[in-house]
């Protein structure tokens, strides 16, 4: 077989005068033709062979797999049809060279490493964000979403939802369409702007860790409308529910979806006391300072380990309410809070509770307003806390003064790896100075770790 | 890695295509000084830690370990900073737009701020502005001249129009500021993608130098192992030239050996060849001459073969006949074996049923034998228990009629004395009774056991005596001749088990064994047994031969067979000689002398008896004659009483008075006659 078909293309290259010289054909002439591995001088093919070609063929009708034996397994799993229908294969197929054929053939582009190389992860995991993302309430029929969940519900570990689309009902009219505050309270009383429930879904999936989502449209282009980046009130309401009901939750991440102070301490609301949340992540919103102090009450009453609400609406007084959250904490490792509006007040209210916190080993207050006053309560903390590794002050207006007072903090610290200063008008000298001690105490971790390293 | 290798990059495009200094915005151009700054120190660094590394590497060269050197190229610290500076040049970018994007909120806010004041504003003149105009209005309502209404009106619509185009204005500004808004939007958009590009742009002119400066080390370390490689293979190149020479001298010398040796062995061989060829020759000549004479003797073996192969036919024939009736013999004898051994079956059961038989009888017979001992024992029992009566009866008997006898011969005594007392007048002297003393009534008995015992071993000495005096081998052959027949007769209280022991021993030893066993069951132990016994044996023979104790020895007679014990011939020896004179001496208390006066007194006495019976005849002549008296003396009371004759009555008792004691003293003197009639 094998011969014909390599003949075939040799036939076609050359002119018939090739045809009618066999000898021409130098793969006619030949005994043994070793370059092709699929070559042999059996004429007839194997019975097994035969067999597993029938079941190959008939696999969606009658899949015959475990029943095999090891090498048979093999040759069928490297010709199933990539293409069969899931309800086959989800739980009967865990051999990962399929599930790639299926990657490759559906996406082509594909970073396995993103999904703890598991190319059957990663394909469930696709699937179902894609089914998801193009799910259009009242349009769709919520089975086919639902009927998915007993096929992926032990591969799904991540859902990173890049988008969710609105009813696709008239929209109505909003009188000032340039004006965000406006549009998101139409979406108060257009109850027909409701995206998907992830109540129904995520209670079942019961290896989820990760959830991203984002409430808004992808690539709208000249069809841009304000609502169609709505998160409505009974959205975030049906959200909230759904992240209480599941609970191997780890990392929660709502980007972007104009999340204010209300919709904030709802969701808030319902996490408190979760049981695995690690991480929440709500950059990109509109919290302020009400929602902030939300916050801070989940910050001691949950296990989270890196807090984020970069680029939000945060003044002062949520800075107390987190810093005042913070100084009680012992579980916090990570917060980001920049892009907000702490300012002098808030910015000191964060670096007192430092004083306090024990556990905090990074820390992000860039662009946040900050001056001097600050740098003073910052040079304190750098020399009595020993914990914190790593702060990033850029984009604050510390100036000279503030840049000599965090210096002579900084000569105090053997901690700190990592202390950006960029941006903040510290001179030159403080700013090389501070380099230097964080440079050496890098390399006396760098130094650390290696012996460490050896010793183990 | 990737990070350190953008980092190492980052220094040289800063120049490039960083936030140049000359950049209109103030923080870009921040942060180019700062980029300047940082890449400074970063050369300065690299050339140390690159001549470092290098240095390093020729030292591994040295030490020839190509693995070591990996690993410490590995190890070189240069990636370190770049991962940190590099990282810190690509943030940059996003620093600088985290700035300009917090400015800009700040500045947003501010117009936002400056927008509602001026809007409050705004609102406010207008506000006024409005008041004034209905004001106006009421003003207008009181005019009455038309021309005056119609400018107040003009003036109205004018005020309206004012108020409409300030309004205008303010939406126009507005407007403006959105469209600014919007241009800023656009223009931010483009900054965030030349940004973005810019990013881009730096990591990959990082990767790059990172991976070039991973090839140059790559390629020195590659070098040096080409280096360490060459060494190796010229070593190895030479050493091989020089085995191969050693090698082909050796060969040629082996070579010229060769050819020697072939010479001398070719020389030799020649040698061989002709000394070979003689030696060859003779023997020919010898194995010639042999073989015509073994010719010879192999005719004449096959002369001998053919008598030989005859006589054997014949000889096969004779054994092939016998061994045909040897078969048939064979067959008889089978037969025969059988038939025998059927026979052999059927007497083995027949032995096997008499067995059984014979066990079935023992059987009985030990039962029976077991309950005759046990009727036997009894027996003994019962006649011990006959004997102790016996015994005592007989002593009761005894004893009874001794005090019988003695009393009578008290009585007789008595009777004696007073014979020779009162009727003789002599004087009675008791006769000597040694043996009245002697017989208590209990020591009699006693005495006899003694006696008894004593009469038994009298009877023994007297045995002894015998023996020592005349029959001592007639005693020995006796006592033989009984212990042979008492091992017969006795045989009986032998066990069948020691039977079938002593059978196959001798005569002698047999009945010694015998003898032994029945001593056993008789509870003879010492030798003066064995002679008590003989001694009974032969005093019964002898008993039996004299006939003098029939009574006693025909009792026991069988009691002996029975028994043979010697307890019973213990009171079987009672004596009973002295007891015949024992009771004739209590017989002969009194002597024949006394007999006869006792008859001479018995006739005297008679011929006393007959005239006392006359006397008392005549007593009663008397009495009667008294009577008659009497009567008639009663009589006369009668008549006298009749007053006549009470004289005569007295008269009468008188003489009766004399009659009577007449009579008396004829009866008392009469026994003094008596005693006188009789001495």
């Amino acid at each position: 077989m094998t011969a014909t078909m390599s003949k075939s293309p040799g036939a076609g290259m050359y002119p018939p005068v090739a045809k009618l010289n066999l000898a021409a054909d130098p793969r006619k002439m030949r005994r043994i033709i070793a370059e092709d591995p699929e070559w042999s001088l059996t004429v007839v093919p194997l019975l097994s062979n035969l067999c597993l070609q029938h079941i190959v063929r008939n696999f969606e009708e009658k899949p015959i797999l475990e029943e095999l034996l090891p090498r048979h397994k093999d040759y069928v799993l490297e010709r199933l049809s990539p293409s069969l229908p899931l309800q086959v294969t989800a739980n009967l197929i865990s051999d990962d060279g399929y599930w790639k054929r299926c990657c490759k053939q559906r996406w082509g582009l594909c970073d396995v490493s993103s999904y703890g190389h598991s190319w059957k992860r990663m394909f469930f995991e696709r699937h179902l964000e894609n089914i998801i993302e193009l799910y259009i309430p009242d349009a769709t029929d919520p089975k086919t979403v639902l009927g998915m969940v007993p096929l992926c519900r032990n591969y799904v570990k991540r859902l990173d939802i890049s988008q969710l689309m609105p009813p696709i009902k008239e929209p109505q009219k909003s009188e000032d369409d340039d004006n965000s505050d406006s549009a998101s309270d139409m979406g108060m009383d257009g109850p027909s702007m409701d995206h998907f429930d992830f109540g129904i879904l995520l209670d079942k999936l019961s290896h989820l860790e990760e959830f991203h989502v984002v409430y808004r449209v992808k690539g709208c282009g000249m069809n841009f409308e304000w609502n169609l980046f709505e998160f409505t009130f009974r959205d975030c309401e049906s959200l909230a529910k759904a992240l209480k009901s599941c609970k191997t939750l780890r990392v929660l991440r709502i980007h972007q979806s104009k999340v204010d102070d209300e919709k904030c301490r709802q969701l808030v609301n319902n996490l408190l006391d979760h049981p695995s949340l690690r991480e929440l992540n709500l950059s990109h919103n509109l919290i302020g300072d009400r929602g902030a102090r939300a916050i801070g009450k989940l910050l001691n009453r949950s296990k989270l380990e890196r807090l984020t609400v970069y680029d939000n609406n945060i003044r002062g007084l949520g800075a107390q309410a987190i810093a005042y959250a913070l100084a009680k904490n012992s579980s916090l490792l990570s917060l980001n809070l920049r892009l907000n509006r702490l300012g002098d007040e808030g910015g000191q209210a964060i670096a007192q509770a430092l004083l306090k916190n024990r556990t905090l080993k990074w820390l992000h207050l860039g662009g946040n307003e900050m001056t001097e006053p600050t740098a003073t309560v910052l040079s304190q903390v750098l020399v009595q806390n020993n914990t914190l590794r790593s702060i990033n002050l850029s984009c604050n207006r510390l100036g000279m003064d503030g840049g000599k007072v965090l210096e002579e903090g900084m000569c105090h610290n053997s901690s700190m790896v990592e202390c950006d200063i960029r941006l903040t008008e510290v001179g030159q000298e403080s700013d090389y100075c501070i380099s230097q001690v964080v440079r050496n105490n890098r390399n006396q971790a760098h130094r650390k770790h290696n012996t460490d390293e050896n010793l183990a | 890695r990737k990070k350190m290798s953008q980092a190492g990059n980052l220094r040289e495009d800063t120049e490039e295509a960083g936030p140049s200094v000359d950049s209109e915005n103030p923080e870009e151009r921040i942060a180019a000084r700062r980029l300047r700054i940082a890449a400074r120190s970063e050369a300065k660094k690299r050339q140390e830690l690159g001549d470092d590394s290098r240095e390093k590497k020729e030292i591994k060269e040295e030490a020839r370990k190509s693995q070591h050197q990996v690993e410490q190229s590995e190890k070189v610290p240069l990636g370190l900073c770049y991962c940190y500076d590099g990282t810190e040049l690509v943030t940059n970018i996003q620093v600088a737009a985290d700035s300009r994007e917090s400015q800009h909120q700040t500045e947003v806010e501010e117009a936002h701020r400056l927008r509602v004041e001026k809007l409050e504003n705004e609102a406010k003149s207008s506000l006024e502005k409005f008041e004034e105009i209905t004001r106006k209005w009421t003003v207008a309502k009181m005019k009455e001249i038309p021309q005056d209404l119609r400018d107040s009106l003009s003036s109205q619509q004018q005020l309206c129009a004012l108020l409409i185009e300030d309004k205008n204005k303010l939406i126009h500004e507005l407007q403006k500021e959105m469209k600014l808004s919007d241009d800023r939007y656009v223009k931010d958009l483009k900054k965030q993608a030349e940004d973005v590009d810019l990013m881009i742009e730096r990591m990959e002119d990082q990767v790059k130098f990172l991976m070039g400066s991973y090839r140059d080390e790559l390629d020195q370390i590659e070098n040096s192992f080409e280096h360490e490689r060459k060494i190796l293979l010229t070593g190895n190149r030479k050493k091989w030239e020089q085995y191969t020479k050693e090698r082909r001298d050796k060969e040629l010398e082996n070579v010229t050996q060769r050819m020697k040796r072939v010479e001398e062995y070719e020389v030799l061989l020649q040698q061989l060849r002709t000394e070979d060829t003689e030696e060859y020759n003779m023997i020919k000549i010898k194995l010639d001459t042999d073989v015509q004479i073994l010719e010879q003797q192999l005719q004449q073996m096959k002369a001998t073969y053919q008598l030989n192969q005859e006589k054997l036919e014949y000889n096969f024939q004779v054994l092939k006949k016998r061994d045909e009736e040897n078969t048939i013999t064979k067959s008889q004898q089978k037969r025969k074996i059988t038939r025998l051994q059927d026979v052999v079956n059927n007497l083995k059961i027949k032995c096997a049923n008499q067995e059984k038989q014979s066990r079935e009888e023992n059987q009985n017979l030990t039962d029976d034998y077991t309950r005759i001992m046990q009727q036997y024992k009894h027996m003994q029992k019962k006649m011990r228990h006959f004997a102790a009566i016996d015994a005592k009866k007989f002593e009761e008997v005894w004893l009874m009629n001794e005090e019988e006898v003695k009393a009578l011969v008290e009585k007789a005594l008595d009777t004696d004395r007073l014979v020779h007392e009162q009727q003789l007048g002599l004087a009675w002297q008791r006769p000597s009774l040694a043996f009245m003393e002697r017989c208590g009534p209990l020591q009699p008995q006693r005495q006899t056991q003694k006696t008894a015992h004593q009469a038994i071993s009298e009877l023994l000495q007297e045995r002894e005596g015998s023996e020592g005096e005349h029959s001592g081998t007639v005693s020995v052959k006796m006592v033989k001749k009984l212990l042979e027949l008492l091992c017969d007769e006795a045989g009986f209280l032998i066990e069948s088990k020691l039977l079938k022991l002593l059978s196959p021993l001798e005569k002698d030893e047999q009945s010694l064994m015998k003898l032994d066993s029945i001593f056993t069951a008789m509870g003879i132990e010492s030798e003066e047994d064995v002679y008590k016994l003989a001694d009974f044996f032969m005093k019964y023979r002898h008993t039996q031969g004299e006939q003098t104790q029939v009574r006693r020895g025909g009792g026991r007679e069988g009691e002996l067979a029975a028994s043979h014990q010697p307890s019973m011939l213990g009171l079987g020896g009672r004596d009973d000689t002295e007891d015949a004179a024992y009771w004739e001496a209590m017989g002969d208390v009194i002597p024949e002398a006394k007999l006869k006066i006792w008859g001479a007194l018995e006739a005297a006495l008679d011929k006393y008896h007959i005239v006392l019976t006359e006397r008392s005849k005549f007593i009663t002549d008397t009495q009667s004659l008294k009577q008659q008296n009497t009567e008639l003396r009663m009589l006369l009371h009668q008549y006298v009483n009749s007053r006549v004759c009470v004289v005569c009555v007295c008269a009468c008792d008188c003489i009766e008075r004399v009659c009577v004691q007449n009579v008396f003293a004829n009866l008392t003197t009469r026994p003094l006659n008596l005693s006188t009639f009789f001495s």
